[in-house]
């Protein structure tokens, strides 16, 4: 735990909302429109904070605790990023596993709720995020290994960063498809296209956004800032294996962050821009490609290293 | 000290079982002190268990009279405790459970449960202290047919009775597989001691393959390692709850201890058997995940999770077993261990889920999922340990499924990155990493649904709607298993060196040094406290900050449909068939489409594809053999006639000796 390092968790915490704007207005940028504000997620937070929920007769308290679950869930897990390019703000061998296990959290979390509500509707789309989340799961568990692998690591601190910087220079081709495979697990994992529209208005064409389709006010607030919160640990570790800092000063190690993370956000929002939604059927096959880029990768750093 | 606590727990338990079965019309007051001296017995065989687990000299105890099969032996080593204490724990709280779930049966019927209960955890604790054949094998056959009366207990059931002649069957040639493995490894000794076993695969004319074989067979049928899974998911749905319990937390654990023993009596296991256990891991916990997610039957659903955790247990051991083949001792420890603390997480947790289901049954009536919904809401207590239960064997932090998962993460890890000579095979283990996450993952899913479907929503059905809460005797064991998932989730550092000295047995002491954990486990630790206790504090934030807002509540978005009805939610099969999909035929969901209808029906492709065809190829090369067999008499005394010459001409014609 470094000074620097709560300085940069605490800057991705606040200014993770406007990741999901940067990303929307790419897009529409790119598609001949202007779009919403890149600030629009804060107005919106700050409007649900204010207003009052209304909740369903059916459901219970799992339905109340799932926003705050997940979003405990990825506050941790933002702890466990190097995100100051150094250190985290704790760690410990295998903790990549308790990222992912926190990420599962969440997802177990809001499928619950979806239950609790009794919708047939968030049930579809409960039934469509355990879909994602089990394809998803196994390919980011062994993106880690093979970080693992690269670096010589095993604690996310010590396989992002200089570590890896070090690493890339033997080992580019590995890596070059490891920040492919994670962008595209970022897609899924943050509900973007082409595995989810965050802009439809069909509820039987959504992922994410039908299955809290029964939270409102501050629950829902919630549920949309850890929405973007994830987007952005996610960008955060496409930028970690992508372009790894080697910071000289924390501030140079802040700004460098910030702006990878609004590359990032761009990257998703060009993706948005040139692609439609693929059908349902399609997204298993879509990660199931991922995990196969990461098995080549992984075949190559086992006889490199 | 040790061997009296384990003498006294086990007289205690037995002494339970005939408390319960002398008093059988008295009812209460037998029950009663069947529940005393069973937990008063299970508590003193704990006991037994945690000096050596603590650290204290392993001991061995040799019957003094002469006895039939060689001498009698039973020891208690750091392996043998640890699987003692899974024993203790869960047949303790299934025991204590067994009394209020049976309360409502016939006095006589409760009565002699609980006597073949009592039977059962005294057979399960032999089975682990045994050490020379004999007793070993009698400890083993007297669980195996106590966990066969105990699953034919509702015997007017055809499907009971279904379930239970095929449990027997597999048990059976389990059996016969294990006195071929003793015979053919015994083959020269003369008092059948584990101690002798061990000094003849000391010697350098032993080879191991064919022992291996019937292993992986007699253990591998017991654990249910698919494909050899068949008879586990009826006969664990067929049995009354908390046997259910006492069959997947502890009995098919028993395969698991055997392998471990023989590799330990080994000296350790070659390099193509880890292999094998690692495909057989992987095979067994993504199929087994699979064919769990497509049960419409809570209990065959918790069922198929066993066979899915074996699978977790043997990529552990498989790890193990490839590490301590290449010389290194870090990852032979940690595989090992981690399998060894797996065993003890699952029967806790599946403990657990069979208990709850069992009050889920016993309030609604049905094993149907789909029939089920909404009884958080009646049986708060159940609800919430089933939910700690669900997230404890999905591996979510900060439960104990998280700490044995870990464990094996980073073996397979210690794997990947091996730097010894000729460690290049070894590290391709690393992608048993993305079996495990895949699952995860899946299990994730399957538990979301069961939670979901049962506990959640509005109630699918009057008999759901009619549920209550079962009385303290039920909820009780419960509480403790559930808190237990918390314990071992939060202290890690408590169970995973125990847990790592049993893999010592199998790769000798020194090695466990090798592991160097330490300081990791402090790490897990105290994120897991960290995430408990913002959990906590959040949610009790939450509802402080919300306290004053009036809350409006209203019907559930049905996105403009104005009067929706229970059955409209979504149901169990819809929410995994979507899931299932991409797997095709692996998954055995099988549609069925007709007029105004969509149903899905599970089923066990190992079964139809594999086995059924298999066994008509053999009644067929049966049938083929019966035109020899005439029933004349000299055409039978031809038959003699001509193996005596055959015989005679090999005995002629061998080369001495």
């Amino acid at each position: 735990m470094s000074p620097s390092g709560i300085v940069a968790l605490g800057a991705v915490l606040a200014l993770a909302p406007a990741l999901p704007g940067v990303a929307t207005r790419t897009r529409s940028l790119l598609t001949g429109r202007r779009g919403p504000p890149v600030l629009q997620l804060y107005f919106e937070l700050a409007k649900l904070l204010r207003k009052r929920a209304v909740v369903s007769e059916a459901t219970g308290a799992v339905f109340r605790a799932a926003p705050v679950v997940g979003l405990v869930g990825l506050v941790i897990a933002a702890g466990l990023l190097p995100l100051d390019g150094r250190t985290a703000i704790g760690g410990f061998a295998g903790d990549f596993l308790l990222f992912a296990g926190l990420l599962a959290v969440g997802r177990f979390a809001v499928m619950l709720a979806a239950f609790d509500t009794g919708s047939s509707f968030e049930g579809m789309g409960a039934s469509r995020e355990a879909m994602v989340g089990a394809f998803v799961e196994g390919a980011l568990l062994l993106v880690f290994a093979a970080l693992a692998l690269a670096t010589g690591g095993a604690s996310l601190q010590t396989m992002l960063g200089p570590p890896l910087a070090g690493a890339w220079r033997a080992q580019w081709p590995a890596l070059t498809m490891l920040g492919l495979a994670v962008f595209v697990l970022l897609l899924a994992e943050a509900a973007r296209v082409p595995v989810d529209d965050p802009a439809t208005h069909l509820e039987l064409t959504m992922i994410h956004e039908v299955t809290i389709l029964d939270h409102s006010g501050p629950d829902l607030a919630l549920l949309l800032y850890g929405a973007s919160l994830k987007f952005a640990l996610l960008a955060a570790l496409v930028a970690g294996v992508t372009v790894p800092l080697v910071p000289r000063s924390s501030a140079l190690a802040l700004l460098a962050l910030l702006g990878q993370l609004v590359l990032v956000a761009v990257a998703v929002g060009g993706v948005e821009a040139a692609m439609a939604r693929l059908r349902l059927t399609r997204i298993p096959q879509l990660l199931l490609a991922v995990t196969a880029l990461v098995t080549f990768a992984t075949i190559l750093l086992l006889r490199r290293a | 000290m040790s061997a009296t606590l384990l003498v006294s727990g086990l007289v205690a338990v037995l002494a339970g079982g005939g408390a319960a079965l002398l008093g059988r019309g008295a009812g209460r007051a037998s029950s009663a002190a069947f529940a005393v001296l069973a937990g008063a017995g299970c508590a003193l065989i704990a006991g037994s268990a945690l000096p050596v687990l603590a650290g204290g000299a392993a001991w061995e105890w040799r019957l003094a009279a002469v006895v039939p099969g060689g001498a009698w032996v039973f020891g208690m080593d750091a392996l043998s405790a640890f699987f003692l204490l899974a024993v203790a724990l869960v047949g303790g709280a299934a025991a204590l459970y067994g009394v209020g779930y049976m309360a409502r049966e016939r006095p006589r019927a409760a009565a002699l449960a609980h006597a073949g209960v009592a039977l059962l955890i005294v057979a399960l604790a032999l089975v682990v202290t045994a050490r020379a054949v004999v007793p070993f094998l009698i400890a083993w056959e007297v669980m195996a047919v106590a966990g066969f009366l105990l699953v034919m207990f509702d015997h007017e059931q055809p499907d009971t009775r279904r379930a239970g002649l095929v449990y027997l069957v597999a048990t059976h040639t389990a059996t016969l597989a294990l006195i071929a493995l003793f015979a053919s490894w015994a083959a020269g000794t003369n008092d059948l001691t584990f101690a002798s076993l061990r000094a003849v695969a000391a010697r350098p004319s032993f080879r191991s393959g064919l022992v291996l074989v019937l292993a992986l067979l007699g253990f591998g049928l017991k654990a249910g390692v698919v494909p050899l899974h068949f008879w586990l998911p009826g006969a664990h749905a067929a049995a009354p709850s908390h046997v259910s319990a006492l069959m997947s937390g502890l009995v098919i654990k028993m395969g698991i201890y055997g392998l471990l023993r023989v590799a330990a009596l080994l000296g350790g296991l070659p390099e193509w058997f880890g292999w094998t256990l690692l495909a057989l891991g992987i095979g067994s916990g993504v199929l087994g995940v699979l064919w769990a997610l497509a049960q419409h039957d809570l209990k065959r659903l918790l069922a198929y999770h066993s066979v899915e955790n074996i699978g977790i247990i043997l990529i552990g051991m498989g790890t193990g077993a490839l590490g301590a083949a290449h010389g290194v001792p870090a990852v032979a420890v940690l595989g090992y261990g981690g399998a060894i603390l797996h065993v003890l997480n699952h029967s806790i947790f599946k403990g657990l889920l069979f208990l709850g289901a069992g009050a889920v049954v016993h309030a609604a009536g049905t094993r149907r999922i789909d029939a089920l919904g909404g009884l958080a809401r009646a049986m708060p207590t159940t609800a919430a340990t089933f939910l700690i239960g669900s997230a404890a064997i999905v591996g979510l932090p900060p439960l104990n499924g998280f700490v044995s998962e870990w464990t094996i993460v980073v073996a397979l890890l210690g794997a990947g990155s091996a730097a010894v000579p000729g460690a290049g095979a070894l590290r391709i283990a690393v992608f048993a990493v993305a079996a495990l996450g895949l699952i995860g993952g899946l299990a994730l899913a399957c538990f979301a649904k069961v939670n979901g479907v049962v506990f959640l929503g509005r109630p699918r059905s009057a008999a759901a709607a009619a549920a209550r809460e079962p009385g303290p005797a039920m909820r009780a064991p419960l509480a403790a298993l559930a808190a237990a998932c918390l314990a071992i989730g939060l202290t890690p550092w408590l169970v995973v060196p125990p847990a790592l000295a049993s893999a010592g047995v199998i790769t000798g002491a020194a090695a466990v040094q090798a592991a160097g954990v330490d300081h990791a486990l402090a790490g897990v630790s105290l994120f897991a406290a960290v995430l408990a206790g913002v959990l906590l504090a959040a949610w009790f934030a939450r509802g402080w900050l919300m306290r004053h807002r009036f809350r409006l509540t209203a019907q559930t978005w049905g996105c403009a449909y104005p009067r929706p009805t229970a059955r409209m939610q979504y149901t169990a099969a819809s929410f995994a068939a979507p899931v299932l999909e991409p797997f095709g035929w692996l998954a055995g969901l099988e549609t069925e489409r007709s007029e105004g209808a969509f149903a899905t029906h599970p089923s066990d492709p190992a079964q139809h594809r594999l086995l059924a065809p298999a066994w008509r190829r053999m009644q067929a090369l049966g049938d083929a053999l019966r035109s020899y067999q005439t029933g004349r008499l000299h055409i039978n005394l031809l038959y003699v006639f001509a193996t005596v010459i055959v015989l005679l001409g090999y005995l002629a014609f061998r080369r001495s000796p």
